[in-house]
């Protein structure tokens, strides 16, 4: 892709972006991130990623779709990974909400994958935020998609897997959202795959079935990371 | 159950239901709490974690708290388990709590000797039909380490609501340790009824007692 005109990347840290973090966050916090776009920093809150297969049913992209449009409507930021199926749908659907998105890429900020969205990472490096690990240059390897799942989940107040098979790389994700003690949640009708046997385990280490979008908003703080307390 | 009955205390208070600024402040706490997030103390300003904010609340408080009590330099700090299963390196809340105390001199030490071997329903999340009782709690631990006869054991938990899991955990201790003491604490406890609700901040001492039903009765 190269870096599109006009376009600034810039770096912080972790603390920069989130605030503090305690010892079970820092274990794969990156030292350094990279960012593109137009969103305060530290980043505002609430923010959930809404994740899951590349190759989405229209029953995964429509249920996508409508949580994301449920959650803009609270002024929840939706995160996810710009991949194909799901995770496009989420920045998509965002973006026409008139919400707010942050992608973390699995690439450095000065490529894309895949080609076919490189309008949209240009959108939402212009007017959204666009976020990676990865410096300019990096070589793109599939083991980075792996570790750009767990910052997501870092970044992520709360996860919500909406379709996914056994293999699929959103899962990274969630065991790491559980490992970090926040909030993953499993969309309703992954559990009607009787074939699959990741979210009868995921449910045995802490994972919640999502019904109604509106559930998530019980768990998400209202706030920044830094609360002031006075008992 | 050999324990049918047993004393906790809790330091906070919040409520799921209501709108208030008030109830949503409490709200946001016991997110915080559950994330163990950094809080700002307002004595200095600077920036502590959750569960070492709890502990210096109690430290500076313990005068007039009423399960002061409950630390003794003999006593030993269980952590409750999660309702889940738990993987190695995982975020355990109520283990980063009885840490904290014990660094800041509550108790003898911290041993995480009670472990669940099958996953139960999160309590806050359920239906109340669908709560584990304390039976379930009780079937789904063990006791991994066995100490040298402690004389006294205080059960340490993030958040109570009903009590279920912190009866279940303390019969499983007693059948292991059938001589010694158990109480429990809880950072927080949850107030059903928004009406009750007072403020964050209103430490207690109460009981939790095992009804005909299976269920628990907390008080208050």
């Amino acid at each position: 892709m190269g870096m599109p005109e006009g376009i600034k990347i810039s770096s912080y840290t972790l603390d920069d972006l989130l605030g503090p973090l305690n010892e079970v966050e820092e274990k794969y916090a990156p030292p350094k991130i990279f960012v593109s776009g137009d969103m305060p920093i530290p980043l505002p809150s609430p923010r959930c990623a809404v994740i899951g297969s590349r190759k989405a049913s229209p029953e995964g992209l429509k249920a996508s779709s409508e949580i994301v449009k449920t959650l803009v409507k609270r002024g929840v930021i939706i995160v996810s990974g710009l991949a194909e199926g799901i995770d496009t749908s989420a920045h998509e659907t965002a973006i026409e909400e008139g919400g707010d998105t942050i992608a973390v890429l699995g690439t450095s900020l000065d490529r894309v994958y895949p080609q076919k969205n490189e309008c949209l990472q240009e959108i939402i490096m212009r007017n959204y935020l666009a976020i990676s690990q990865f410096p300019t240059g990096h070589p793109t390897q599939p083991k980075n998609f792996v570790i750009r799942n767990r910052l997501m989940a870092l970044i992520s107040d709360a996860s919500i897997i909406v379709e996914a098979g056994d293999t699929s790389g959103s899962l990274h994700q969630g065991w790491e959202a559980l490992r970090l003690g926040r909030p993953l949640f499993i969309w309703k009708s992954i559990l009607e795959n009787s074939s699959l046997t990741w979210p009868k385990k995921m449910l045995q280490y802490g994972a919640m079935v999502l019904s109604d979008p509106e559930e998530v908003m019980d768990v998400l703080p209202s706030r920044g990371r830094i609360l002031k307390v006075a008992p | 159950m050999r324990l049918t009955k047993l004393d906790y205390g809790a330091l906070l208070t919040y409520t799921p239901r209501g709108h208030s600024v008030k109830i949503q402040d409490a709200k946001e706490f016991m997110i915080a709490l559950k994330n163990e997030r950094f809080v700002e103390d307002p004595q200095n300003g600077k920036l502590v974690l959750m569960s070492e904010w709890i502990a210096k609340t109690i430290q500076r408080n313990i005068t007039t708290l009423p399960f002061a009590s409950f630390f003794q330099p003999n006593t030993i700090l269980v952590p409750a388990p999660k309702s889940s299963l738990m993987r190695p390196d995982t975020l355990w809340v109520s283990e980063r709590i009885a840490s904290a105390l014990t660094k800041m001199g509550f108790g003898n030490k911290v041993i995480s000797c009670l472990t669940r071997n099958k996953s139960v329903p999160k309590a806050a999340s359920s239906e109340a039909r669908d709560r584990p009782k304390a039976i379930d709690h009780y079937k789904s631990m063990t006791v991994t380490r066995i100490l040298s006869k402690p004389e006294e054991i205080v059960l340490i938990d993030d958040i109570i609501t009903r009590g279920a899991t912190l009866l279940g955990a303390a019969n499983r201790l007693a059948d292991a340790f059938p001589e010694t003491r158990i109480r429990a604490f809880a950072a927080m406890r949850t107030i059903s009824n928004p009406d009750e609700f007072n403020r964050l901040y209103d430490p207690c001492v109460g009981t939790i007692e095992l009804r005909e039903s299976g269920d628990t009765l907390r008080r208050p």
